[in-house]
């Protein structure tokens, strides 16, 4: 029973390999190949290849030093990070949230086999993250520290243990979320806050990542002993890398009884939660004045709710939303000195600061993808708005109006802020902020007239048409495409004519085909939604 | 009320509405049979405006449906087999949007929400998101929706599929109560005993081409209109 469970699990896992969900068809062997090769080279290649050069920086150092134990907590540690954080929402809704929970309940299967096939799968998911460290790790140890009987077999018991671990977090951490969204309001802006937290933190360590390995390399005495003294748990964990046949004991029996206490707290605590239907408290429906609104306020207003609905929407397409105002903070307090920099790297193209002090912020812009996948959204509640008393180009318009609004504010913000820092004249201040918010417009009209070229309407999870689909990859990186040329022909061309006319021209340009763009969408756009 | 003229429309080689002509006047329930994949949906998203036709004429009070589609939709209500509402939405809201796309003003709409929320048991529920409805909870919004505006013409796929049969017979009445007021309901169904006993005139539809139509008493004669539509099929 197990077996069967695990295989569909894991095909369902692996299903988009194999799947289209666009096309809504099997993928051709070539595809398939081509998925596979993609996924090894990002698994084995990117991922492989950057903690081998980790684990070469830091192994040797710490060796030579005595302290093989603090290269194996540490690069556990990376391990345990990446395989289990990376993945508590995925585990929760792993864990409680699979569509065929309900399916499975109700057939002749004991419940701690279901919990056991989804534990199982999240076990080898994180396993597998946790591999693309923990393997150069052992290799790398083993190579440069030599090899005995007892190191290799405590280094793959340490491996083992580090898996089991990501798994116990995994659980854990997906368990808490899973109590928390269940009394949970806003799940959507908590989850979009969350992975901020996260993504901020990530870049933080990433960006400091070097300071740190060095840091740690130089000083491993002071810190090692630090850890040992305040943390005793932890320099056993690193000892069983090392080969100590105690350490590997202490920390194995310690692991199995979390990990039954784990199991105790899942199993009874599964069927509840999984057999709820996620809904925060009831809300009571009381009676209040309705508002209003016009046909496009309505749609617009529709447009924003879908928008705020889904952590996944806001995540992929609104970053330039908090990007933006947060570039303009930092332009204020070091524009000046960066937009000095960039003058005296380009010295022989004078102007080009405010030029490619607007590019940046335009591409920045380009993060608000919006309206792109807005069409797609609709998915099979298309036949709403063709069945409405609505034109099609309302609908397209409040796709767009939407976009334009979420982006055109915090792009003023920024681009006010880098008018103040940026040296110059006041006409110059002025195109730099008429520049960004006109290229904006045209990047709102250019993402919805993608999104409506290329439209996914049968997906069966919006990961789909928000992450996955052809009309967001094209409006980000075709945008981001189409707002570098100004830029570059600015620095081989533009910079003769001055930077104030050469914004007034890009400005001009890019008012023209906004407005082409816009007329197409009112006459083309709406006759293809119609078709949809 | 709404004409159907040579109706013809065809997926790829296969013709799923073949020169399909109807009319369903004032005061009318007109219902429309066929075994799955006969073309009745295809006939009703297409006299909607949701589906656009190869070949033939569809009028709706008098306005073509492709060269007026926001007039006709102003008078016509639709409710498709599976009703997909913006799940993101609770009731009310999905409730107040529609209205807000009539332009029907706070007060009436409040009236009505109020009026067919409390007939449907829906009013404690209106607050809920939509994702949270279940089928039949989903199919009485969809109907709500519909009846909020008061359209002359209300075309329905398979209406009464999920709803509870009290729900059902609510619905029954009102379709009686909206026919009787002048509007019209074109709807289509596999229950041919709710249809033998709810509509005024039945057309029945196989392989996209219309095989019989007329009132109760044309089509069925004597017999059953399940006996009529299983001998009609197995010619």
């Amino acid at each position: 029973m197990l077996k069967v469970l695990l295989k569909k699990q894991i095909a369902e896992v692996f299903r988009s390999y194999f799947y289209d969900a666009k096309k809504n068809r099997m993928r051709s062997k070539g595809a398939i190949a081509a998925w596979i090769i993609f996924f090894v080279v990002i698994m084995v290649g990117v991922l492989g290849g950057m903690f081998t050069v980790l684990s070469l920086s830091l192994c040797g150092a710490l060796l030579q030093a005595g302290m093989g134990w603090l290269y194996f907590l540490l690069m556990g540690m990376i391990a345990i990070v990446l395989g289990a954080f990376g993945s508590v929402f995925s585990t929760y809704s792993g864990l409680y949230l699979a569509k065929d929970n309900d399916l499975l309940l109700s057939m002749p299967i004991p419940v701690k086999t279901v919990i056991a096939s989804r534990i199982i799968n999240v076990y080898l998911m994180g396993a597998m993250y946790a591999a693309t460290v923990l393997l150069p790790t052992i290799i790398v140890y083993w190579i440069v520290g030599g090899l005995s009987a007892a190191k290799v077999i405590c280094g793959l018991l340490f491996m083992l243990m580090i898996t089991v671990i990501v798994l116990l977090l995994s659980c854990i951490l997906g368990w808490v979320v899973a109590k928390i969204s269940l009394k949970l309001k806003n799940k959507s802006f908590i989850t979009v806050l969350i992975s901020l937290v996260f993504i901020g933190t990530y870049y933080f360590f990433y960006f400091k990542a070097t300071d740190f390995v060095r840091d740690i390399v130089q000083n491993a005495e002071t810190y090692g002993n630090r850890i040992k003294g305040a943390a005793y748990g932890l320099y056993l964990f690193g000892r069983m890398g090392e080969g100590s046949w105690a350490a590997a004991g202490i920390c194995a029996a310690v692991t199995a009884v979390v990990s039954m206490l784990v199991w105790r707290v899942l199993s009874r605590s599964f069927l509840k939660i999984a057999t709820s239907n996620g809904a925060a408290e009831k809300r009571r429906y009381v009676e209040k004045q309705a508002k209003e609104r016009t046909v496009f306020g309505a749609i617009l207003a529709k447009e924003f709710g879908r928008f705020t609905a889904s952590a996944n929407y806001m995540l992929n397409c609104g970053l330039g939303i908090l990007l933006l105002p947060a570039s303009g903070v930092l332009l204020l307090i070091k524009g000046r000195e960066v937009c000095e920099t960039v003058e005296s790297v380009f010295s022989s193209r004078p102007g080009c600061a405010s030029v490619l002090l607007c590019t940046m912020l335009c591409l920045m812009a380009c993060m608000n993808d919006m309206a792109a996948p807005s069409v797609s959204l609709e998915g099979k509640s298309i036949w709403i708005p063709q069945s409405l008393p609505v034109e099609p180009k309302t609908v397209l318009r409040a796709k767009t109006a939407m976009q334009l609004i979420l982006t055109e504010i915090p792009v003023l913000i920024a681009a006010v802020c880098a008018a103040i820092a940026l040296p110059g004249t006041a006409r110059l201040k002025i195109m730099l902020v008429i520049t960004a918010l006109v290229t904006a417009a045209f990047m709102a009209m250019f993402d919805i007239t993608i999104g409506l070229a290329m439209p996914i309407l049968n997906w069966t999870n919006e990961t789909a048409p928000i992450k996955q689909g052809g009309a967001v990859t094209l409006a980000l990186l075709g945008g981001w495409g189409i707002i570098v040329i100004p830029g570059i022909l600015y620095l081989l061309i533009g910079w003769r004519i001055g930077a104030v006319t050469y914004m007034i021209i890009w400005s001009a340009v890019m008012a023209v085909i906004s407005l082409l763009l816009l007329r197409r969408l009112d006459t083309k756009g709406a006759a293809s939604f119609r078709m949809l | 009320m709404l004409i159907i003229e040579h109706l013809t429309k065809t997926y790829g080689e296969k013709k799923a509405v073949d020169d399909l002509s109807l009319h369903i006047r004032p005061g009318e329930i007109f219902g429309f049979i066929g075994h799955n994949g006969a073309g009745k949906s295809t006939t009703l998203k297409s006299a909607v405006g949701i589906l656009q036709f190869d070949e033939g004429k569809i009028t709706v009070c008098g306005k073509d449906i492709r060269e007026e589609p926001v007039a006709c939709k102003r008078d016509l209500a639709y409710i498709p087999d599976n009703p997909d509402m913006y799940e993101f939405m609770s009731g009310i809201k999905y409730l107040n949007f529609v209205a807000d796309i009539f332009g029907i003003p706070a007060s009436a709409r409040q009236e009505k929400i109020r009026k067919y929320a409390d007939i449907f048991e829906l009013t404690g529920d209106l607050a809920q998101p939509i994702s949270a409805y279940s089928h039949g909870m989903k199919q009485k919004l969809a109907v709500i929706s519909a009846w909020i505006h008061d359209p002359k013409l209300i075309i329905m796929d398979e209406p009464f599929v999920g709803l509870d049969p009290k729900a059902s017979h609510l619905l029954k009445e009102m379709m009686r109560e909206h026919c009787d007021r002048g509007g019209a309901i074109f709807f289509s169904t596999h229950v041919l005993e709710v249809a033998e006993k709810l509509c005024d005139k039945v057309a029945i539809i196989k392989q996209g081409r219309l095989i019989r139509e007329g009132t109760m008493e044309e089509v069925k004669g004597d017999d059953s209109l399940e006996e009529v539509f299983l001998e009609l099929e197995a010619e």
